[in-house]
């Protein structure tokens, strides 16, 4: 279906990785853009050329295709501001807009979902640039013909052409296109509604590393913070929420509503989203988890009310358990099953009551024959087992002391209900040590 | 039943660590606003009019929580500082032209922090070679190094020093009668004089930075609208305390200088005038308050231009972001500590036209900073549910109207 893409001429990118910006330096090149800030304010003609209005701001609309063609026009006639469908425009340019008959209809404005405003909505508000990672303010579009509609092909967002825009006359309006993102490779979060999605920037906000989303979505504030999350799938959001510092992830969930919130919590790994809901005030707190399933807001509960500094509330609920009497090919399905589901480095095995018997290293699956079952893999060395409320300094020591990959946690009745990893202890670890000053090694581990 | 109690009096217990937390924008943007200039001028108008013009005082302190409990809100609403808001509301150049004029007055007001450190020291006998450089790298390694809750600690035992003005005003001895009735009996002479002192209480009260300052520093510390109701009472607790500060020192001026009629130029004069009166000890006191609120206004100016830029450039601006991710905002913070120190400490510098050139300029850009965050309040697209009634914007331009017929007298007659 497609629309070409603006070339990438000369990319700037050894600079910084960070710092991905398409210099569309050719002369060709600027002379087909047409700056929408430069064009506000600018006079809006009939086919005969005469004056109608001045143009007050430019409507597109989204989601169709990548680069979103222009849909109206909304033009100051005389005292008051009139719309103008976008079909009529015969020609835009840098100096002005003729439209492609004398007789126009100027209709009354109303605002509908996947249109926004450009110069309202879009100019001078915050936008994600998905290639370069970051978050940046626009400081001008530029609308260039591609099959036969005007659209939207760039966005502007360096300092220069920021600045252009405070001088009077024909210096504002010169397309200054220096460092400028491919609309394809933006996500423009500001619209009235909800956000504005383009489907490529959709499809590569997916493919982002998860600590990189998180960084994206810490630079981003309020309303385009939460869009950038609506635009992203569940599972992929939560991914990049448990990358999040522990602060920013905090203020965040608080400006949600509990609905989102819960939603987003569901989908993250319970000791993660329990150690945010421990934060959240206590009423806030009871909303999200009201908001919830009554299975996952039970489980969440009882998480909660694990001490931080005890075993309970450091562990992992997620992990694999097997009967006794399950194959090892039964076990290794299972292991490959969860392994989205965070890490995983073994089974744990129970019996008939469902108490703790075993956990049993992938090393040791891999080696054992597919057909037997899996009480007969087990055996030394046992595991390392504590007790939900082991205080966490013991659990370091068990640590030491065993060099084993895992902790399992069991309850009063020794049945298995999370274990610890190496990471859950170091992260443990860095939320007791926030030091910055070179002077301050270490942290207590009591 | 017994669960039920047993919440409620938990949750009394937290609603106090609940304040802890939250606390901080409204206490500091305004206790930095009683600064050395600040205290100069309650100072001058203590010596000069006694206890009779305190009440203007009480007005501006209403100002003062009027907008700075709107600034607070619109923050934590918007989650974005002033400056961006502008930018994005008003335009390109709106934005520029307030961000441009507040950093170049920023400085200005810098240069006045660091001239009421140098003159604190030197009662003391520090000389302004030692002191002033001596407080700008202690200023710019705490919050570059510094995470933000630490910072925010440093600027919370800066803010114990205040307490010094108190002190200072009981050694005073003061007519306590004359100052009840001083707050709250309006009365002034109609003269040149009067009128600027009057004025110059409003502006060092409501300062630009200050309203930049506290919406920035509510979105860099992450409150949200869960928080508004605590905000709103460290608000009212900051701003009241800074008006509480401001009349123990007019009432030591006014209780030592107005009445064996010393006049007096600046702060450290004040305090080197008390003396005689009310003891070597009031003096040093006196001192140490110009010391520490000069140390905490040093600290939180820079850092309010800094979120002014970066807010204007659409860069990150955070005291938890590392040097390296936040290269603009650290590099305005120490560019704004650098220039302030270093005219202060070039010999030779024009510094009293650079103050009063300073002060002209923060006059000159509060009205249309009020007349934006008055737009902002009730523009329901930015400010959703939070967008201000028609009654809190009727007082909010009735306060704007104030301010501008104060800056119009104090322009007319410092031009005249």
């Amino acid at each position: 279906m497609e629309v070409t893409r603006i070339p990438a001429i000369n990319p700037v990118a050894k600079r910084l990785d960070r710092r991905r910006e398409y210099a569309l330096a050719r002369k060709q090149v600027r002379e087909s853009l047409v700056s929408v800030a430069g064009l506000i304010g600018r006079p809006v003609r009939d086919q005969a050329g005469r004056d109608i209005g001045r143009l007050v701001d430019i409507l597109v609309r989204h989601g169709e295709t990548t680069y979103p063609p222009v849909s109206g026009l909304i033009v100051k006639v005389g005292p008051r501001s009139s719309f103008i469908n976008g079909a009529q425009i015969a020609t835009l340019t840098q100096d002005e807009i003729r439209l492609s008959s004398s007789k126009i209809n100027l209709e009354e404005f109303i605002r509908r979902d996947g249109e926004s405003l450009l110069d309202a909505d879009v100019i001078d508000h915050q936008i994600v640039d998905v290639d370069g990672m970051r978050v940046v303010r626009s400081s001008d579009l530029y609308l260039a013909q591609l099959d036969r509609a005007f659209r939207v092909v760039g966005v502007d967002v360096s300092f220069v052409s920021f600045l252009r825009r405070i001088f009077p006359g024909a210096i504002r309006r010169r397309p200054t296109p220096d460092r400028v993102l491919d609309w394809a490779a933006v996500a423009s979060l500001a619209d009235g509604e909800g956000s504005v999605r383009t489907a490529d920037s959709r499809s590569v906000l997916g493919q982002m590393r998860p600590a990189d989303l998180a960084d994206l979505i810490e630079d981003l504030h309020g309303r385009e913070q939460e869009a950038l999350i609506d635009l992203l799938e569940p599972e992929v959001a939560a991914d990049a929420l448990e990358e999040m510092e522990p602060q920013e992830l905090l203020g965040l969930m608080r400006g949600l509503t509990a609905q989102k919130a819960a939603g987003l919590l569901t989908h993250m790994e319970p000791d993660e989203s329990a150690e945010v809901l421990r934060d959240l005030r206590e009423g806030h707190r009871e909303s999200v988890l009201a908001a919830m399933s009554d299975e996952n807001a039970q489980q969440l509960r009882e998480l909660v009310e694990f001490d931080e500094k005890l075993a309970g509330g450091i562990m992992t609920t997620r992990m694999v358990i097997v009967h006794e009497s399950q194959t090892v090919a039964q076990a290794l399905t299972s292991l490959v099953e969860q392994s989205d589901r965070g890490a995983t480095d073994g089974v744990v095995v129970v019996d008939d009551a469902g108490l703790l018997l075993d956990h049993v290293q992938v090393l040791e699956l891999v080696a054992a024959d597919p057909n037997a079952p899996m009480s007969e893999v087990i055996g030394p060395p046992w595991p390392t087992s504590v007790h939900l409320d082991t205080p966490f300094g013991v659990v370091i020591e068990e640590f030491t002391n065993n060099r084993g990959s895992s902790i399992v946690v069991v309850d009063e009745e020794n049945k298995p209900v999370g274990h610890i990893l190496a990471d859950d202890l170091v992260d443990a670890l860095i939320a007791g040590t926030e030091r910055r000053w070179p002077w301050q090694t270490g942290g207590s581990a009591s | 039943m017994t669960v039920s109690t047993k919440s409620v009096k938990s949750r009394r217990g937290f609603r106090l660590a609940a304040f802890f937390a939250v606390m901080g924008p409204g206490i500091l943007a305004g206790l930095s606003d009683d600064d050395p200039a600040g205290i100069t001028t309650y100072s001058v108008l203590g010596a000069n009019y006694g206890y009779r013009m305190l009440w203007v005082l009480v007005a501006s302190t209403i100002a003062l929580v009027l907008f700075q409990d709107l600034g607070a809100r619109i923050g934590v609403v918007t989650r974005q500082g002033l400056i961006g808001l502008i930018r994005q509301k008003y335009g390109a150049r709106s934005g520029v032209l307030s961000a441009s004029t507040l950093i170049v007055a920023n400085v200005g007001t810098m240069t006045a922090e660091f001239a009421g450190i140098a003159a604190g020291g030197q009662i003391f006998g520090f000389s302004k070679y030692i002191t002033v450089p001596f407080a700008a790298i202690l200023v710019t390694s705490l919050v570059i190094r510094g995470s933000f809750g630490r910072v925010q600690g440093v600027f919370f035992l800066l803010s114990a020093v205040f307490l010094a003005y108190v002190i200072a005003g009981f050694m005073a001895h003061p007519n306590w009668g004359k100052a009840f009735t001083g707050t709250i009996v309006p009365s002034m002479p109609i003269t040149h004089d009067a009128i600027l002192i009057a004025t110059a209480t409003l502006g060092t009260t409501l300062a630009p930075w200050g309203l930049t300052f506290i919406q920035s520093y509510a979105v860099d510390k992450r409150l949200t609208r869960d928080d508004l109701r605590l905000l709103r009472v460290d608000v009212w607790i900051g701003s009241i305390l800074t008006g509480v500060i401001g009349f123990f020192v007019v009432v030591t001026a006014a209780a030592t200088l107005n009445a064996h009629h010393i006049k007096i130029i600046d702060a450290s004069d004040a305090a080197a005038a008390l003396q005689p009166f009310a003891g070597r000890l009031a003096k040093e006191i006196f001192a140490i308050g110009l010391i520490g609120a000069a140390l905490l206004a040093a600290s939180i100016l820079p850092l309010s231009t800094a979120y002014a830029a970066s807010d204007l450039m659409g860069r990150p601006a955070a005291v938890d972001d590392k040097l390296r991710e936040a290269p603009l905002f650290y590099g305005t913070f120490a560019a704004v500590t650098v220039l302030g120190a270093g005219l202060v400490l070039i010999p030779g510098a024009p510094l009293v036209t650079i103050l009063i050139l300073t002060q002209v300029l923060n006059a000159i850009l509060l009205l249309p900073l009020l007349l934006y965050m008055f737009g902002i309040a009730r523009d329901r697209r930015i400010m959703g549910e939070y967008v201000s009634a028609r009654p809190i914007l009727a007082v909010y331009l009735t306060f704007i109207v104030i301010v501008t017929l104060a800056i119009a007298a104090m322009l007319w007659y410092s031009f005249r």
